[in-house]
């Protein structure tokens, strides 16, 4: 392993259920995962829900034994030295993992506490941390009484107590309004402009695009497609075109339309035709012209930028979100 | 050292969620003192018989050959609030009627003058050993303060009526030898008289139970209800515990703590602590409240605390237990309540055992409950000691054993 790479996963399984215990032969939640992460990256995992995202965060961070496979974390295998790996890893879980009676402070000096920090240590680095999430002004409060956004920076700021070489953040942007996602989003830059390595799952393709240096796209226990967000997009992105037609169009045309070059499946509802192409532009010069040739009225015409969302669809036929 | 640090820190923030949590503190403490209090003072009537200020009906079985025990027995009449009752459906009152009496219950104390009362009254002339007795048949349950004061009366009473019975004969005899002597050791048989009349004890009052009855102290209400609602509100932590076990294990609170170096051991130590102790400071505050309000005596207070030790011991053990049926709160909550208040009533924590029926009283050895207010009772009716209590802390243990070893093996941290 070279000394660039912080993670490196070899043919990871996780099978949930006993099998041996015969009710069933379990679910297969992640179905022989391999990737590296570099130090100093931030890495994306996007993916649906119930891809297999948390169970991969769970077995790199020494929660879950993986079934097969084996992964080495900052230097360390997670089944044979969890003790060492999980000193230098910060997790973040996908839930609020917060006592909501306790004030900010209280949640954070706990959690110090467990790691080893005590007396002024702790006060500085609980201090200090409050200060990175912007929340030093409200630390007495208990958590109930804050708001989403503020919760989810507490949150984080609880995973970075023990300064980890690593920190994995699991969806942390569920149910912030897009002002405190923002604001998340310069939380995580900061902290790896610093150097720390990040492992950042998600289902909203905009985050992966946004965030991540590169990005894994997980479906169903796989890896589907994994490189830079701009390189995905480039290759697979595609494109969507939305056609709006007076009276819906005649099942032959749609077949003609099948047949231009670089689309890939055509369906008609509500009055709309939605066209998806390999590559929107030259998809849509055929599209053109073949309405040119026959006198096809179009009353409104959309392309869909080519983005992760589309790479998505490309690779899966399926949306991120239903 | 690391791990002794994150067990007290998850302690103390389990306490501090805990006291901050103003329904759970209302449930261990104020909801258990109340019904301490308030059970206390509405039973006190039905655990202290004859405290009601009304004339106390005392039967009396006359056997006596003489005329001495008929003397005793006028004059008991004549003590206000004493009511002598000498014939059971009109005719004399036999023992056997006089012990049915106290074993059904309807009488708590009968006295029987036997047939040689007045003639070994009488032997104390010439015999300075010879005594005549009168037993009490009461029923076992009674307690020592609600007889004292009849004995005492009785005993008073007839000492004084054989002393008169025997005045005369005694003057008589020492005024012959008196005669006969004279004068050469005048003084010293004066002395003499004097010395005998002071400690003549001529009457003995013997406590007897019925046969058949077993000799067993029973509780008074404070005795009951104290100890009892202590032991129900200590295993309302069953339901405390097990909802935050919950809650960690939904919140993901346990899965960041476990992506720390926290060994899982440590961090099951650190969810049983607090409760633990929290446990202990429930019982310390309502014998206290019990010392405060009814001057409850707290005897042997090594005793109560090893009976505490392992009573607290079992309610966490059973907590841990709790927390591995149900997957909801819901769940939790009415699981938790139920076994509660059905051992606690099996147990004898709301109605006394020696009211129930046999085979409830069998059941009442199965549940925790049941021998940790035996334990209780152990020491506060029976003044027993370390040495008395060891079986129940015993079969404490044996419970948070069994509790927490099943508990342990179902155990999931998520
Ligand atoms: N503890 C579990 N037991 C059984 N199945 C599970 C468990 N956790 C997750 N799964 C299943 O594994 C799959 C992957 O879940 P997860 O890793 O949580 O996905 P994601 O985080 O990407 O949404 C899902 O089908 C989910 O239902
Ligand atoms: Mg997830």
């Amino acid at each position: 392993m070279s000394d660039n790479i912080i993670i490196e996963a070899q043919g990871l399984v996780k099978r949930y259920g006993d099998p041996s215990a015969g009710s069933g032969r379990g679910v297969e939640a992640v179905r022989g995962l391999s990737f590296a992460i570099r130090r100093g990256e931030i890495f994306g995992f996007l993916g649906p829900n119930g891809a297999g995202k948390t169970t991969t965060i769970s077995m790199l961070s020494c929660l879950l034994e993986p079934t097969e496979g084996t992964a080495i974390v900052a230097g360390y295998d997670v089944v044979k030295a969890p003790g060492e790996v999980k000193r230098r890893i910060g997790l973040v879980p996908q839930e609020l993992a917060l006592y909501p009676t306790l004030s900010a402070r209280d949640n954070l000096n706990f959690y110090g506490r467990i790691y080893g920090l005590r007396g002024r240590t702790l006060r500085r680095r609980v201090d200090e941390v409050l200060g990175m999430v912007g929340l030093a002004e409200r630390a007495g409060s208990a958590v109930e009484d804050f708001s989403g956004g503020m919760k989810r920076r507490l949150n984080i700021a609880a995973g970075l107590l023990h300064r980890p070489e690593v920190l994995f953040l699991d969806e942390p942007t569920v149910g912030v309004d897009p002002q405190s996602r923002n604001g998340i989003f310069e939380h995580v830059e900061r902290l790896n402009a610093d150097g720390m390595t990040i492992l950042y799952t998600t289902h909203y393709m905009e985050e992966a695009e946004r965030l991540c240096h590169r990005v894994a796209i997980i479906d169903q226990g796989r890896i589907i497609a994994l490189d830079t967000p701009r390189k995905l997009i480039a290759d697979l992105g595609g494109g969507i075109i939305h056609l709006g037609v007076a009276n819906g169009m005649a099942e032959g045309l749609l077949e003609q339309i099948r047949a231009l070059p670089e689309v890939r499946a055509v369906t008609q509802f509500d009055g709309k035709v939605k066209v998806e192409a390999t590559r929107a532009q030259e998809a849509l010069v055929g599209l053109l012209a073949l309405f040119n040739r026959t006198d096809t009225d179009i009353t409104s015409l959309e392309v869909l930028e080519p983005n992760l969302e589309t790479v998505f669809l490309q690779l899966t036929g399926k949306r991120l979100r239903d | 050292m690391l791990h002794l640090h994150q067990i007290l820190s998850i302690t103390w923030k389990d306490l501090k969620i805990l006291f901050k949590d103003v329904g759970g503190m209302v449930t261990l403490f104020l909801m258990p003192m109340m019904f301490i209090i308030v059970m206390s003072i509405i039973q006190q009537g039905m655990f202290d018989p004859g405290d009601s200020g009304q004339p106390r009906r005392l039967p009396v079985v006359n056997l006596d050959s003489g005329n001495l025990a008929a003397e005793v027995i006028a004059q008991l009449d004549n003590v206000d609030g004493i009511e002598v009752e000498t014939d059971w459906e009109g005719e004399p009152m036999t023992r056997e009627q006089a012990e049915a009496l106290v074993t059904d219950g309807k009488r708590a104390v009968v006295v029987v003058f036997p047939a040689d009362f007045s003639e070994r009254v009488e032997e104390r002339l010439d015999d300075a050993g010879a005594r005549a007795t009168i037993e009490l048949i009461t029923d076992p349950a009674v307690s020592t303060q609600f007889i004292a004061p009849i004995q005492g009366m009785v005993l008073g009473i007839a000492e004084r009526v054989a002393e008169t019975a025997l005045a005369p004969a005694r003057i008589e005899a020492g005024l012959a030898e008196l005669l006969a002597y004279l004068p050469a050791d005048a003084q010293i048989l004066l002395d003499k008289m004097v010395i005998e009349t002071e400690k003549t004890n001529v009457v003995h009052v013997e406590r007897v139970v019925p046969p058949g009855m077993g000799v067993e102290v029973f509780p008074d209400s404070y005795q009951q209800n104290v100890p009892g609602y202590t032991v129900f509100g200590v295993f309302f932590i069953v339901a405390t515990m097990a909802e935050s076990i919950l809650r960690e294990k939904r919140e993901g609170t346990f899965r960041r703590l476990l992506a720390a170096p926290l060994p899982k051991p440590i961090l099951l130590a650190g969810k049983l602590l607090p409760y633990y102790l929290v446990n202990l400071l429930q019982v310390a505050v309502m014998f206290s409240v019990a010392r405060l309000l009814f001057g409850m005596a707290l005897v042997q207070p090594v005793a109560l605390l090893v009976v505490s030790l392992a009573l607290a011991a079992a309610a966490t053990g059973m907590g841990v237990l709790v927390a591995t049926f149900g997957k909801t709160q819901t769940q939790i909550s009415g699981l938790s309540v139920l076994l509660t208040l059905t051992m606690s009533a099996v147990g004898g924590c709301m109605v006394p055992t020696f009211v129930m029926p046999d085979f409830m009283q069998a059941l009442a050895r199965f549940t925790p409950h049941g021998w940790a207010l035996q334990g209780f009772q152990d020491v506060l009716v029976r003044g027993y000691g370390l040495a008395g209590v060891w079986p129940d802390a015993a079969a404490l243990l044996g419970f948070a054993a069994v509790f927490f070893l099943i508990g342990v093996w179902r155990f999931r941290f998520d």
